[in-house]
């Protein structure tokens, strides 16, 4: 189970963010935000990587004393984020990825609501809620 | 109190490496006999043996005579009751690098050939005995150099025998005596000496290792636990002075778990954790040394985990993170080193993560010695911390020293000891520890491309200066991040910014920071507690009524206090206009504005928009909104002066629009006029006002293609609405009437005239009036002129006029031109005038004339043989016609009114007398005329042949006389020795003779032998040759007349003459076969026009005489 999710669009605005313990959600926008740096260098078409890059999942992207960080993005530079708690063992590379999935065909949707207006943060509460159940595990 | 600061000092400097651990241990050489004062050439062999760049890892060291050298420790034989007091000692390694060489080197003055020999060889002698004696005990090995002037001399039987007595008298090996010739090649000599010094020096540390492995056998782990790590560590630090890396780390890596065997409590937590430190950094530098930086990062992570937890004495937790954070920050400096070595640090693996990390530990240092010490409020006495400068072992207790952990401490001791500790602790300026380390990790984050990592960095700074009340810094870096966090809308983040920012300003009494940062914070984007708005709002209006503003109720008491002293000089004297600059912020407010057209004539107003938005949760009111426009020399300033309808007040998310007109400047016409800035003023100015300038050019929306989906609810689309910043002025709207008459299509080469006729239909008269005309571009095929003359003119053409023109008059004028290539052209006409009313506004016309421009007519021509056949190859000497045919082209008919042709040579005339047959004839489209002219050619040419100028000189039916000259090209000539000609008369008559012709020329230098014969013919009876052979001489002409008696009336054939080369001519192949035949064809007629014979008697042509002819048969 992770402890945050983000969504974060192609001008690196924060689309959607979500986190079990509102209380900390300004310290993980912060390590969120900060999570953009490594993502942007991956992305960065001179790097090598970048230009076979047909996965969307990039792995962990760094991990603090605390929390795990991965990212996923998509072909369109829209950012998917999660923190996992860094006590977290269970958690595997495969169910991240998953969640990452899960993550972009809830965004897809989203996107296809005709009332979201297309590059405005997302304050749907149904998507919330979903995100939410995606990242707890409870889906 | 000097005593506490000299603890606190040392308390301090104890977390560091010791300077001996981090310097690079160097092999020690002792030099004795070298006086590098008094002595020139003593002082140049010191230079040379340290100034070197690529020296020998060796430090050189002066021993003086009287140098003590340390005491030698009795050897101990069993280690059976010894119990180690501590695990390193302070002085062990200082000893190894300062105090005991690893080779003394005694320098002496001693030629072989030297007067003094036998003396001197004693004095040297003696100082090795008393250097011997000094060194008593050790394996410190002594060397003998003897500085000489002469160089050496190969093979020298005195030298060898003089070294070997001087060897015996000091007692020493031959190995150790050693030469040093001080002259030329001093640099030389030193290398080979220093490479043999080195050899010494890493035997000697290899048997110092050798002897401290031998201690091993009589260790148990029970007792000596501390022995087997400082043997260890010893045996490793050995080999790093004998320059043995790999097994420099093997020992430090031994010396390491067997540290970590030891039983850690909490009297021994702090020794235990200061060796491991040690040996870390020494395992760690070894390892980025060896490039092997993945082991280091490892090693240093599994240090850090194996130590995180060890916390020792609760009261002194504090220790515990300063000492983390140290280990950090001293990684940090380690790898940072490897990287200036060259090596390649990642994004996610580099020195800033360390130092951040170190900063965190730093930040519970910091936590941890505020919740333990703040109570301890006097230092202990007695000095509990007495001794702390003399520790024997690192990282002991001054209170404790040498004790063995198992003995039970003193608990009055352990609380006094921990209280002076605690006491020193509290006087630690944390926040500037802190402070420095982000320092270095910003630095780090910036070079590895981490641009927010390193600005959350700033903000934890920030932050922190915050905590040590260094508030304007902690504002100066705020704002500074601001900026980048609102590119990318972190607007949560940039709540939390803004709400220190404003603190901070607040604190600092920052009027114009406080003011800016309030207008952002009132936004509706800045998630902040509408208790916090209202707050900052009302402080707003306080400020601008020349109020001190209220504090942040959370903020503790002392500090509003002293803030609200700093505001209160403030608002003291006299307060200029506070000028904020908007333009990068997003405010409460919003402005756009908008030209109401892309383009505005010079005699109109220039008219633009003003939008206003206030997203402020409370109402705003203006004092007053104004526009500044720049054009291409100044810029001015345009208020919003009507406001009768619409007041300045805004309430919540109001948008209201104003309008702004005002004369443009004739100056700025087709040129470029731009709204910089929107100003918009706040407050009274008698008391306190601002000015907020926002800027006027549209900040790029981030997704253009999204924007449509936007929609607002209100009367204005304030977001839908685009800003247009500029604006062109252009001249004004003319009104006069211009036309062009004239006849199209132009024809090439003539000169055409186009009548310009302009009819003033504005409201008053013009004057300076000026019609110009410029042709396209690159244009060099038209010529231009105001008369039916053409010189060289220049561009643009001005056309003469009057330059003044009444009301609804009108003016013609009459422009020329002349193209030279058919094709469709562009003439641009260009009226400028000025209106003859008070305001005399330059007015500009522009028309196009496109004129298409045609061939007037085409000219081929034809060239036909004396047979009237078209031919395509010229013979020289014979005749053949050029026939021109002029095809009219235009669609205006053409008079042609003479035309001639002159002959280029060597083609020339026939006729004497050319006479244009065609001139005075007008042909219209499509139609032909065409005359001929009769030509020959005197040489041969091989290629085709120039045969003519043709001259045209043709008009429009009313227009002006033009010539076109054309050149006429014909084909190439050939040459035939043999040319023919036949002389026929016009016409025959039946049975009436007539007498024909055929002369044969010979052109040629040569004999021309030819078989002549006439092919029968049931039309004639004839006579003459039927068939000879003829020789015709060089350039004489044979002639053959044959009597021809027509039998037929008719067009009837004539004879056929047959020419032919004799079979067995001796002359050579001048003249083939098919040449004769085609000259045949070409020359001679084939048919004769026979009339049928007259009635009565006919009067016979003139050509035959009318005689008895007796016939009679040929021989």
């Amino acid at each position: 189970m992770a402890v945050c999710a983000a969504i974060v669009g192609k001008d690196n605005s924060p689309k959607f963010f979500c986190c079990i313990n509102p209380d900390e959600e300004l310290t993980f926008q912060y390590k969120v935000l900060s999570s953009l740096d490594i993502i942007e260098e991956k992305l960065n078409p001179a790097s090598k990587s970048a230009s076979e890059m047909r996965e969307l999942y990039l792995g962990q992207l760094y991990s603090l004393e605390t929390c795990k960080i991965y990212g996923y993005v998509t072909n369109t530079k829209i950012k998917f984020i999660i923190v996992v708690d860094s006590t977290n063992m269970a958690l595997r590379d495969n169910e991240i990825r998953s969640m990452f999935r899960k993550i972009h065909s809830e965004y897809a949707d989203m996107v296809s609501n005709p009332f979201y207006i297309p590059g405005e943060p997302i304050t749907s509460k149904s998507f919330d809620s979903s995100i939410k159940n995606i990242i707890t595990g409870t889906v | 109190m000097s005593l506490i600061q000299a603890n606190l000092s040392i308390y301090q400097n104890n977390l560091n490496i010791p300077q001996d651990l981090k310097v690079q241990p160097l092999a020690l050489v002792g030099y004795s006999g070298l006086d590098i004062v008094n002595n020139a050439v003593h002082k140049s062999i010191w230079e040379t043996f340290n100034n070197r760049t690529e020296k020998a890892p060796i430090l050189y060291k002066i021993i003086s005579n009287t140098h003590k050298f340390p005491v030698i420790k009795p050897k101990r034989n069993s280690y059976d009751w010894y119990i180690p007091k501590g695990i390193l000692k302070r002085n062990w390694l200082n000893k190894y690098l300062q105090e005991v060489p690893a080779i003394v080197v005694i320098f002496y003055d001693l030629d072989w050939k030297d007067s003094l020999w036998n003396e001197k060889m004693i004095e040297c002698a003696s100082k090795v005995q008393s250097m011997r004696a000094a060194m008593e005990g050790r394996d410190t090995r002594i060397l003998v150099v003897l500085i000489q002037n002469q160089l050496p001399i190969p093979e020298d039987p005195l030298a060898a025998e003089r070294a070997i007595a001087l060897c015996s008298s000091c007692e020493l090996n031959s190995q150790s005596l050693y030469v040093l010739p001080h002259g030329q090649h001093l640099l030389g000599y030193t290398i080979r000496l220093e490479t043999a010094f080195f050899d010494f020096c890493q035997n000697y540390y290899h048997n110092r290792v050798k002897i401290v492995k031998m201690h091993k056998e009589h260790l148990n782990k029970n007792s000596h636990q501390y022995l087997y790590v400082r043997h260890q560590f010893k045996m490793g630090f050995l080999n790093e002075l004998k320059q043995d890396l790999h097994s420099a780390h093997k020992h430090y890596t031994l010396a390491y778990n067997n540290l970590l065997e030891i039983r850690i409590v909490d009297t021994n937590a702090l020794e235990v954790r200061t060796v491991a430190g040690f040996i870390n950094y020494k395992i760690c530098k070894l390892l980025f040394a060896l490039s092997l930086p993945r082991d280091a990062i490892s090693q240093f992570k599994g240090h850090i985990d194996k130590f995180k937890n060890r916390l020792g004495f609760q009261e002194l937790v504090f220790e515990h993170y300063a000492w983390l954070s140290k280990q950090y920050e001293i990684f940090g400096d380690i790898f940072d080193e490897a990287v200036k070595q060259g090596l390649p640090a990642v994004q996610i693996q580099h020195p800033g993560i360390y130092y951040q990390q170190a900063a965190q530990y730093a930040i519970s240092r910091k936590d941890a010695s505020h919740n333990l010490c703040s109570k301890i409020i006097a230092y202990p006495h007695p000095d509990p911390l007495e001794g702390l400068e003399r520790m024997e072992f690192f990282g002991q207790r001054p209170w404790r020293p040498g004790k063995v952990s198992a003995e039970p401490p003193d608990p009055s001791t352990e609380a006094n000891g921990i209280e002076a500790i605690q006491y020193l602790e509290n006087q630690i300026n944390h926040s500037s520890i802190i402070i420095s380390l982000y320092g270095s990790a910003i630095a780090q984050y910036k070079i590895y491309k981490c641009p927010r990592i390193r600005r959350h960095l700033v903000l934890q700074m920030a932050d922190e200066c915050y905590n040590s009340k260094d508030f304007g810094k902690a504002l100066t870096l705020l704002t500074h991040m601001l900026s980048d966090y609102r590119e990318e809308k972190w607007y949560c983040i940039i709540s939390n910014i803004l709400e220190k920012a404003v603190r901070c300003a607040y604190l600092t009494a920052n009027i114009q920071d406080y003011m800016q940062l309030s207008f952002e914070v009132l936004g509706s984007s800045v998630e902040l507690s509408i208790e916090d708005k209202r707050r900052i709002y009302e402080n707003l209006n306080r400020i601008l009524k020349k109020q001190i503003p209220y504090g942040d109720p959370k903020l503790p008491h002392d500090v509003l206090q002293t803030a609200i002293i700093l505001w209160q000089p403030v608002f003291g004297g006299d307060i200029s206009i506070i000028n904020l600059d908007m333009s990068q912020i997003v405010s409460c407010i919003e402005v756009k504005t908008r030209f109401v057209k892309p383009s505005f004539e010079i005699d109109q107003k220039v008219s633009l928009e003003v939008f206003v938005r206030s997203t402020c949760l409370f109402p705003l009111t203006f004092a007053q909104i104004s526009v500044q426009v720049n054009t291409v020399n100044i810029s001015s300033e345009f208020a919003v002066n009507d406001l009768a309808d619409t007041s300045l007040t805004f309430h919540s998310k109001e948008v209201k629009r104003f309008f702004i007109e005002f004369e443009p400047d004739p100056n700025d016409i087709n040129n470029e006029i731009e709204i910089e800035s929107i100003k918009i003023s706040i407050g009274d100015p008698a008391e306190c006002s601002a000015t907020l300038k926002f800027s006027g050019q549209a900040t790029k929306p981030e997704h253009p293609e999204l924007q449509h989906f936007k929609r607002s609810q209100h009367e204005v689309d304030f977001d839908n609405i685009k800003v247009v910043s500029k604006a062109s002025i252009v001249p004004r709207h003319s009104k006069i009437m211009v036309k062009f008459e004239h006849a199209p299509p132009a024809l090439v080469g003539e000169c055409y005239e186009i009548y310009v006729s302009i009819i003033n239909q504005e409201l008053c008269g013009i004057k300076d009036l000026r019609v110009e005309i410029l042709p396209e571009q690159d244009c060099n095929e038209v010529e231009f002129s105001c008369v039916p003359e053409f010189g060289t003119v220049k561009l643009p053409l001005i056309l003469p006029t009057a330059t003044t023109l009444s009301r609804s008059s009108k003016l013609t004028t009459s422009l020329f031109l002349r193209a030279s290539k058919a094709e469709i052209k562009n003439i641009f006409v260009k009226i400028t005038y000025r209106v003859d009313s008070d305001k005399p506004v330059i007015s500009i016309k522009n028309e196009t004339i496109v004129l298409p421009v045609v061939q007037p007519f085409e000219v081929t021509t034809r060239f036909l043989s004396g047979m009237m056949q078209t031919i395509h190859k010229f013979y020289a000497g014979e005749n053949f016609g050029v026939m021109a045919l002029i095809r009219c082209m235009s669609p205006w008919p053409i008079c042609i009114e003479e035309t001639s042709i002159e002959f280029i040579t060597p083609v020339k005339s026939v006729e004497k007398d050319l006479q244009s047959i065609i001139a005075g004839s007008t042909i219209s489209k499509e139609e032909v005329a065409t005359e001929l002219f009769l030509a020959v050619s005197d040489k041969q040419s091989d290629h085709n042949l120039a045969i003519g100028e043709y001259k045209v000189t043709w008009k429009r039916e009313n227009g002006m006389s033009t010539i076109t000259q054309v050149t006429l090209h014909g084909y190439h000539c050939d040459w035939i020795p043999l040319n023919l000609k036949v002389i026929t008369p016009p016409y025959g008559l039946v049975r009436t003779p007539v007498t024909i012709e055929y002369h044969l020329l010979n052109q040629s230098s040569h004999l021309i032998q030819l078989d002549i014969g006439m092919e029968a013919s049931e039309a004639f009876m004839f006579s003459g040759y039927r068939q000879t052979t003829v020789s015709v001489l060089p350039f004489s002409t044979k002639i053959f007349q044959y009597n021809l008696y027509p039998l037929l009336a008719g067009t009837v054939a004539l004879p056929r003459l047959v020419l032919s080369i004799p079979e067995n001519s001796t002359e050579g192949p001048a003249l083939r076969q098919d040449q004769l035949n085609q000259l045949i064809e070409r020359t001679i007629p084939f048919y004769i026009f026979v009339m049928p014979q007259l009635k009565g008697n006919p009067k016979l042509p003139d050509i035959i005489q009318k005689t008895n002819i007796v016939l009679k048969p040929l021989n």
